[in-house]
């Protein structure tokens, strides 16, 4: 090996790096330290109402953004069930759904990041929050905005080839796909008592094809269609 | 205040991985080198909100090394790491640094640690870390001269250490 080849391999060394959470987390530990000291000027009674405030506010708006297994997730979560809690009966539906597409977003998130250690809850998370929407699917009476279930079921079957893609690997979902087959198979024998007109007719046809076919999502959109269809009458 | 910590900042993403690495070669295992790394910036954070440091590169660098100096002493463990005790120390993470880098590399790595103090430094400092001579002069205490030799030794210190196997 001549003293050029060796120099090279020696500058190859640089693939030696720490892990970038331990890099983020350690700089936020040491500056953070300040941060701490600047507080006393607000610890006046006067100041100390707003300074709490002002820091649960920051505190739950930065909470948005943490992913599972980060140490502001669990306050994220908090935030998110007061959303379900106060949801209305027939909003509950798409609200779950959208807690669910945000699990799959924050998925993707990760498993781009290749932060391997954070994979394993986000997919515990997913699951839970997939099982949760699917549940109450099925446990909702009627559903009664057929727009917004489509919606995000496309945008869930979307983040979900994404992150079939990223992970290489299938996402379960049967529980939803279950919950979708027991919504849309209503929905065909609702719409079966109805007078269509020769469009919706047609749609109904295709939505029965899809549903047959398992593909649930296109087998709302028909349903959604006739509906829209019958509302402009 | 904010300025301060904002250029501090900069140098904490400027210097983390090489300090990281200069540790790591010292101790062999990740999570020592984490502790050590760690202590180091803010010990450094610590001066530097007190005093101007006019030279961030040096003074990081022989913090770490007094660090890891403070380390071996505290637990009365040899400096010197043999290459085969480099897998045993730490194999998790041995094992880890084994599938980043080739074996050619690795075999760099421990042959780079079998090497003594100066020399081992003065190549992490001047050809992994690309400093210039004159700022590795100023870090080991030397005469640019005295420090091209150094150099030039080491690298056939670990050339032969690398032929040896």
């Amino acid at each position: 090996m001549t003293d050029q080849e060796l120099i090279g391999k020696i500058k190859e060394l640089n693939q030696i790096k720490p892990k970038k959470e331990w890099v983020l987390l350690t700089k936020e530990q040491i500056l953070g330290k300040e941060a701490e000291r600047v507080l006393f000027p607000f610890s006046k009674p006067v100041y100390a109402g707003l300074f709490l405030l002002l820091f649960l506010t920051g505190l739950f708006e930065t909470s948005q953004a943490a992913l599972p297994g980060e140490l502001l997730y669990p306050l994220k979560k908090i935030t998110e069930k007061g959303r379900t809690l106060f949801a209305s009966e027939e909003k509950k539906p798409g609200v779950n759904l959208e807690l669910a597409n945000r699990r799959l977003e924050e998925l993707v998130k990760i498993a781009e990041a290749n932060q391997v250690k954070k994979l394993a809850p986000a997919v515990n998370e997913f699951k839970e929050s997939l099982s949760q929407a699917a549940k109450n699917l099925t446990e909702t009476q009627k559903i009664t905005d057929v727009k917004i279930i489509v919606q995000k079921t496309q945008e869930l079957a979307k983040n979900k080839e994404i992150a079939e893609r990223i992970l290489a690997t299938k996402i379960e979902t049967e529980e939803l796909d279950n919950a979708l087959s027991k919504i849309v198979s209503e929905q065909i024998k609702d719409l079966e008592n109805r007078t269509l007109t020769e469009k919706g007719e047609e749609a109904l046809t295709k939505a029965k094809e899809y549903f047959e076919s398992e593909n649930y999502d296109l087998a709302l959109i028909e349903i959604l269609n006739i509906v829209q269809e019958n509302q402009k009458e | 205040m904010a300025d301060q910590k904002k250029l501090f900042s900069q140098f904490y993403d400027q210097y983390i991985e090489r300090i990281y690495r200069f540790v790591f070669f010292k101790v062999n295992s990740h999570e020592i080198a984490e502790d050590l790394t760690s202590e180091t910036f803010t010990r450094t954070w610590e001066v530097f909100q007190r005093q101007n440091i006019k030279n961030p590169s040096a003074f990081l660098y022989t913090t770490a090394k007094n660090l890891v100096i403070d380390y071996y002493r505290q637990k009365g463990r040899m400096q010197v790491i043999s290459a085969e005790n480099a897998s045993i120390i730490d194999p998790a993470q041995d094992l880890e640094e084994k599938m980043k880098l080739d074996s050619d590399i690795e075999y760099i790595r421990k042959a780079l640690i079998g090497l003594k103090e100066d020399y081992q430094n003065v190549i992490i400092w001047h050809y992994l870390e690309n400093l210039p001579i004159s700022e590795v002069a100023n870090l080991l205490d030397r005469t640019e001269e005295n420090t091209r030799v150094l150099l030039h030794r080491a690298l056939q210190s670990l050339k032969q250490k690398i032929s040896l196997g």
